[in-house]
């Protein structure tokens, strides 16, 4: 399915107020981005926050309870052939089955793929050195994850949809996905969605950001500008937020000073900056990490995890 | 899809081959020896000139070999054999993909769940179906020589001949791939399907199949031996011939009453509208399951 006009200029993936309600609980509402061609976007939020049921969404699996999906201006319908097959999805643990051959999953592919393109799924394989005849359960946790991804890219869909594909790999096998990915966004100008909890992996490849938490988007654009639109401000620690040239994001006070981080309103920023203060830019890490905080109250900073390996 | 569909279940398809070339075996066995006592015992000319009255000899004989195929405790096992099969096949069907999250990959393909379910839903019932017909062509023809004796109504010819034995396995199928989709684990869908299997099983069999039609009555007196003069359609071959005095008529209850003794019995020529009946029951469970199973899965929220 490659009937996209990727020159075209409108967004590639437009959500509007979408939202997801689990019996009474809402897995997440009011979740409204438009992600342009080629962006590579990274999804970030703790366990729970939203990011699966947003992805399902966005897939197909998963019926919105209200606003909609539309991915290059066709509105999504969840189970439609259409919408699954304009989305290549890696899911969470890559599911694979266990029991067929490499060859196999990629003849399951092309069975229930009106665009798959063998050729390419073979290239990738010979390239990364995998058996077409190796069983999936003899492969390693990278080589499935590669196996899975090179399944989402052989559908030939303008979207690529990656659930927390990191998570179950090791660092090389981490590294190694990554670059296959970026190979594969650059050589076509695919769109990718990135979801994960580990902040660090995402900077260095994602040029889109979505923070998510308790089912609200909290952050949302392109990284450069957000980065841009942020400082992070040390100023005595008496000073109230409502001196600060824009909206207070996060504050920590120590002893004498506050570090606080601010989204900057151009105007005031010009006129309110003061002596004795010191800005400097914020860090992608440090952004999404003051937001993910602001939304869950500073107590519980602690039970989120940035740089190291996380195990569910 | 349909290879999908094969190469997701080739090893349930070798093994229920593995089971009929075993069952093949046994039948090849038992019938030939069935079929070389049959002769010698000169119970084919005793039946022609007298339906088995006068000839106890002979029955006996081919009862003492044989008489295990018509007893309770035979039936009582082979009873289960097709709901086993059947939840077996049924319970991983979806189950199986929602324990290990390979739905995830099954239903992110281009082809929507409830399609994707539909055809792997008719492939396997296919499968099953063939199943079921090649049990059933093994048994029945093995069996030949004992229902010639016996006829077709009594419990160990009934529920594995004919239409009933494949529609059994189809139901307890239909079950099972429904209790997988909302229990999500194979085992216990396994075990949700087959108690409610079982005893839709029993109650059809012990107080709906009496009923399918209206029972014809005869006056006892007019029957060779009166209404307790031979057997009364219960199992063992000393209920040769029954109490009507032909062989395959399934006697229901011979009883005195207030207007004279009647003998109630289901005539053995309404062998293949009882087997149309009740594999219709089946049938239309099986249905309402698989179509159950479908629907949910095309509503479903994840």
């Amino acid at each position: 399915m490659t009937e996209h006009d990727p020159g075209s200029g409108g967004p590639t993936l437009r959500t509007d107020r979408l939202g997801r309600r689990y019996g009474r609980v809402w897995g997440l509402r009011d979740c409204t981005l438009e992600v342009p061609t080629g962006a590579v976007v990274g999804l970030v939020g703790p366990n729970g926050a939203g990011k699966t049921t947003l992805l399902e969404m966005i897939t197909g699996l998963l019926e919105p309870t209200e606003g909609q999906v539309s991915v290059f201006g066709q509105t999504s319908r969840a189970h439609h052939p259409a919408t699954l097959a304009r989305v290549g999805y890696v899911a969470q643990d890559h599911p694979l089955y266990r029991d067929f051959s490499v060859a196999d999953l990629f003849r399951l592919g092309r069975a229930m793929n009106p665009g798959w393109d063998q050729e390419l799924a073979a290239a990738r394989m010979g390239t990364l050195g995998i058996p077409l005849k190796r069983k999936a359960r003899q492969l390693s946790g990278g080589q499935q994850a590669q196996v899975s991804l090179t399944m989402a890219l052989a559908k030939r869909a303008p979207l690529l949809v990656l659930d927390e594909p990191l998570s179950s790999l090791d660092p090389v096998a981490r590294l190694e996905f990554m670059r296959e990915v970026m190979v594969a966004a650059v050589g076509t100008g695919l769109t990718v969605i990135i979801s994960s909890h580990v902040v660090s992996e995402l900077e260095r490849f994602c040029d889109w950001l979505v923070v998510l938490a308790h089912g609200h988007v909290q952050l949302a654009g392109p990284a450069d500008d957000l980065i841009a639109a942020h400082w992070l401000f040390t100023v005595p620690r008496a000073t109230p937020d409502a001196e600060l040239p824009g909206r207070v994001i996060h504050r920590s006070d120590s002893d004498r000073h506050s570090a606080v981080l601010v989204r900057v309103d151009p105007v005031r920023l010009a006129v309110e900056a003061r002596a004795g203060w010191q800005a400097e830019p914020v860090g992608f890490e440090q952004l999404v990490m003051a937001y993910l905080q602001r939304s869950s109250g500073a107590a519980t900073t602690g039970n989120y995890v940035t740089s190291q390996v996380v195990t569910r | 899809m349909i290879w999908v569909s094969w190469r997701q279940h080739r090893s349930a398809v070798f093994g229920c081959l593995a089971v009929l070339a075993g069952l093949a075996v046994y039948a090849i066995m038992l019938g030939t020896s069935m079929r070389t006592a049959f002769g010698q015992d000169g119970l084919a000319s005793c039946l022609a000139r007298s339906q088995g009255t006068g000839c106890f000899g002979a029955v006996s004989a081919f009862d003492n070999e044989f008489g295990s195929e018509v007893n309770v405790a035979f039936w009582s096992v082979a009873l289960i054999v097709p709901g086993l099969i059947g939840v077996l096949v049924g319970a991983p069907l979806i189950a199986r993909e929602l324990e290990y999250g390979t739905w995830r990959l099954a239903w992110s393909q281009s082809v929507p769940r409830a399609r994707w379910l539909t055809v792997k839903l008719a492939t396997v019932t296919g499968g099953l179906i063939v199943l079921g017909a090649a049990m059933t062509a093994i048994i029945t023809w093995y069996r030949a020589p004992m229902d010639r004796l016996i006829g077709h109504f009594l419990h160990n010819s009934y529920d594995f001949e004919g239409l009933v034995p494949t529609a059994y396995i189809l139901c307890a199928f239909g079950f099972a791939v429904l209790a997988g989709l909302l229990i999500r684990r194979s085992i216990p869908a396994m075990i949700a399907a087959f108690i409610p299997w079982l005893a839709i099983r029993l109650i059809v069999e012990f107080m709906l199949r009496p009923h399918f039609l209206a029972p014809l009555t005869i006056a006892c007196s007019a029957t060779p031996g009166g209404c307790f003069g031979h057997g009364n359609g219960g199992y063992g071959l000393s209920a040769i011939p029954p109490a009507t005095g032909h062989i395959g008529d399934w006697v229901l209850n011979p009883s005195t009453g207030p207007s004279g003794n009647l003998i109630s019995y289901q005539p053995a020529d309404r062998f293949w509208i009882f087997q149309s009946i009740e594999a219709g029951i089946f049938v239309a469970l099986t249905a309402a399951a698989l179509g159950t199973a479908i629907w949910l899965l095309h509503r479903r929220t994840a």
